[in-house]
């Protein structure tokens, strides 16, 4: 679905990336594990074009689109909940899904994908005329991921979902992601801290530190092997 | 009597407010979307009371139609400085921006008085004086004020009905949010910059019409320092507060005009403009996000 090939960016002079590589199955979950500072963020960004890649290759479905902006990746079916709140907070919450639904091939779906989101997030309908800058982190952070569904996507790079939750929404957050997949159909890069809950929930592990991809595996692979668990997950 | 000369005064302010509100939709729109303050702003104002001033003198046509043909010559202008100066400058430090705005407007200065000379110049709409009960107003400015309402309205509707307003908005609220929503951010900077400037020019011709002493190419300066008090009053990035801050900003202008002229010995506008200087420092210390739109 999603194979990206030694890619690099940065901010001005900084480089982040140091031609991290990796392969994202078609409707599988895969998570992008490491430390805080390592370019995960970095990593979804210049994957979804919102950072300037400086050199590599990502190539989604069979076509290169390392250079496409990011409106034609979303029309495309690949879109970002970036990390923290990037949501509208001035609108409605019904406003921002139909926001979510901003392109044309999004808008024909937009019915049927706003059955699906309060179906998934039952909370969103009750919410509905409230501003989303009003609602709670746990809500705020379902609007982000709900108007990324309303683009009608084939693949959703997830970028801190539990980020600042308690524990019992973490858990709702793992389980709202399984069930994008089995569901839904969509194939799903996570990027996370929490360690633990994403290994339970993944097909597949990459580990990174400094830029660089510096172990991957099943989850039993990275669960077993002490010394990455030990040098970058610090488990 | 006093009393009397106070609401007549006050009801002028609402009408200029209007239009000083109008007048600085534009900059807001442009600090709103692409978070760049136009220095230039009052030179974008001078060009369109210069389009009136010569439609009307050259052609023979109504300061009304100059409206719509200001705001297609604001347009492209927007979309030539956008293209060639601006466009780089939007991830730059905020320095870049504020030094090529502040140069576009002398560029501007520059060529209108290339073409018109520095002198005062003035023309004459001849229309007639309305009473209107707390006071006589000529029917132009009256006409700049139903005008200023009637664009404030447009554009109202045009960012709430609007999937391109919408998209505008979005990215007002979290650029990076529009952005994974499929919004084109770079064609929505393009628009908002020469929709903002197309604004503009359209206020210069209604501010023709509050201007008896005729316009000359620099008389831009005193509008950007009263666009930066009602920008800041209505909250920054937002036009329609930008529209209440310029009636609110009106009101105070000849409210105290009224005033500041009983006081024996004093130039009651010179002291009206100090008024300004000191609202935007005393706004800006307590409230720097604005008086109406608090967040
Ligand atoms: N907008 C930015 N400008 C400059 N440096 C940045 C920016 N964002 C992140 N960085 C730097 O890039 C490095 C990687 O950050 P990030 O990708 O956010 O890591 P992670 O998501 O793994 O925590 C860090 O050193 C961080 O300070
Ligand atoms: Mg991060």
């Amino acid at each position: 679905m999603l194979q990206v090939s030694e890619l690099e960016s940065g901010y001005g002079p900084m480089q982040v990336l140091w031609k991290p590589s990796i392969r994202v199955r078609k409707g599988t979950i895969t998570s992008l594990l490491g430390p805080n500072g390592v370019g995960k963020s970095t990593f979804l960004m210049t994957v979804f074009g919102s950072v300037t890649p400086w050199s590599g290759k990502i190539i989604y479905e069979g076509e290169e689109v390392t250079h496409l902006p990011t409106h034609i990746k979303v029309d495309k079916g690949l879109t970002l909940v970036p990390e923290g709140k990037h949501l509208f907070g001035g609108m409605t919450v019904y406003e921002n899904l139909m926001m979510g639904a901003y392109l044309k091939r999004a808008q024909q779906y937009r019915e049927e994908s706003l059955e699906l989101v309060y179906s998934l997030f039952p909370r969103l309908k009750e919410r509905g005329k409230q501003l989303a800058g009003s609602l709670s982190g746990g809500e705020q952070q379902m609007v982000t991921v709900a108007r990324a569904l309303m683009s009608k996507p084939k693949m959703i790079m997830l970028d801190e979902p539990s980020q600042g939750l308690a524990p019992l929404l973490v858990q709702h957050v793992f389980e709202t992601i399984q069930k994008m997949k089995a569901q839904v159909g969509l194939t799903i890069l996570l990027v996370e801290q929490n360690a633990d809950a994403s290994l339970a929930a993944t097909d597949y592990v990459y580990v990174m530190h400094e830029g660089r991809i510096k172990a991957e595996g099943t989850p039993e692979d990275i669960k077993s092997s002490d010394e990455i668990r030990e040098a970058y997950l610090g488990l | 009597m006093l009393l009397e000369q106070l609401a007549g005064n006050l009801f002028q302010g609402l009408v200029l407010g209007a239009v000083y509100g109008m007048a600085t939709m534009g900059l807001s729109l442009i600090f709103g979307v692409l978070r760049i303050v136009n220095v230039g702003h009052g030179a974008f104002i001078m060009v369109g009371a210069f389009v009136t001033l010569w439609l009307f003198t050259a052609l023979g046509i109504s300061p009304l139609v100059a409206v719509p043909v200001a705001f297609v010559v604001g347009l492209g202008l927007g979309f030539i400085f956008y293209y060639t100066a601006i466009k780089k400058l939007i991830k730059a430090p905020e320095l870049a921006s504020l030094l090529a705005t502040f140069s576009i407007g002398i560029l501007l200065e520059e060529v209108i008085k290339l073409i018109f000379g520095s002198e005062f110049r003035g023309y004459n709409w001849a229309l007639p004086k309305i009473d209107l009960g707390v006071t006589v107003l000529p029917l132009s400015k009256l006409y700049a004020c139903i005008g200023s309402i009637i664009i404030a309205l447009i554009l109202y509707l045009w960012f709430n009905k609007t999937r391109a307003g919408t998209a505008m908005r979005s990215v007002v609220e979290d650029t990076e949010g529009a952005k994974v929503c499929g919004v084109n951010v770079d064609r929505v900077y393009a628009n908002s910059f020469a929709i903002g400037i197309g604004l503009t020019l359209a206020s210069g011709v209604l501010l023709t019409m509050f201007i008896p002493v005729g316009i000359n190419p620099y008389m831009g300066g005193s509008y950007t320092l009263k666009a930066f008090v009602i920008a800041v009053l209505g909250g920054l990035t937002s036009p329609y507060g930008a529209f209440f801050g310029g009636l609110v900003f009106g009101l105070i202008e000849n409210g105290s005009y009224t005033l500041f002229a009983l006081i024996p010995g004093v130039e009651p506008f010179a002291l009206t403009r100090f008024l300004s200087f000191l609202m935007l420092l005393v706004i800006l210390l307590i409230r720097p996000t604005g008086i109406l739109k608090g967040k």
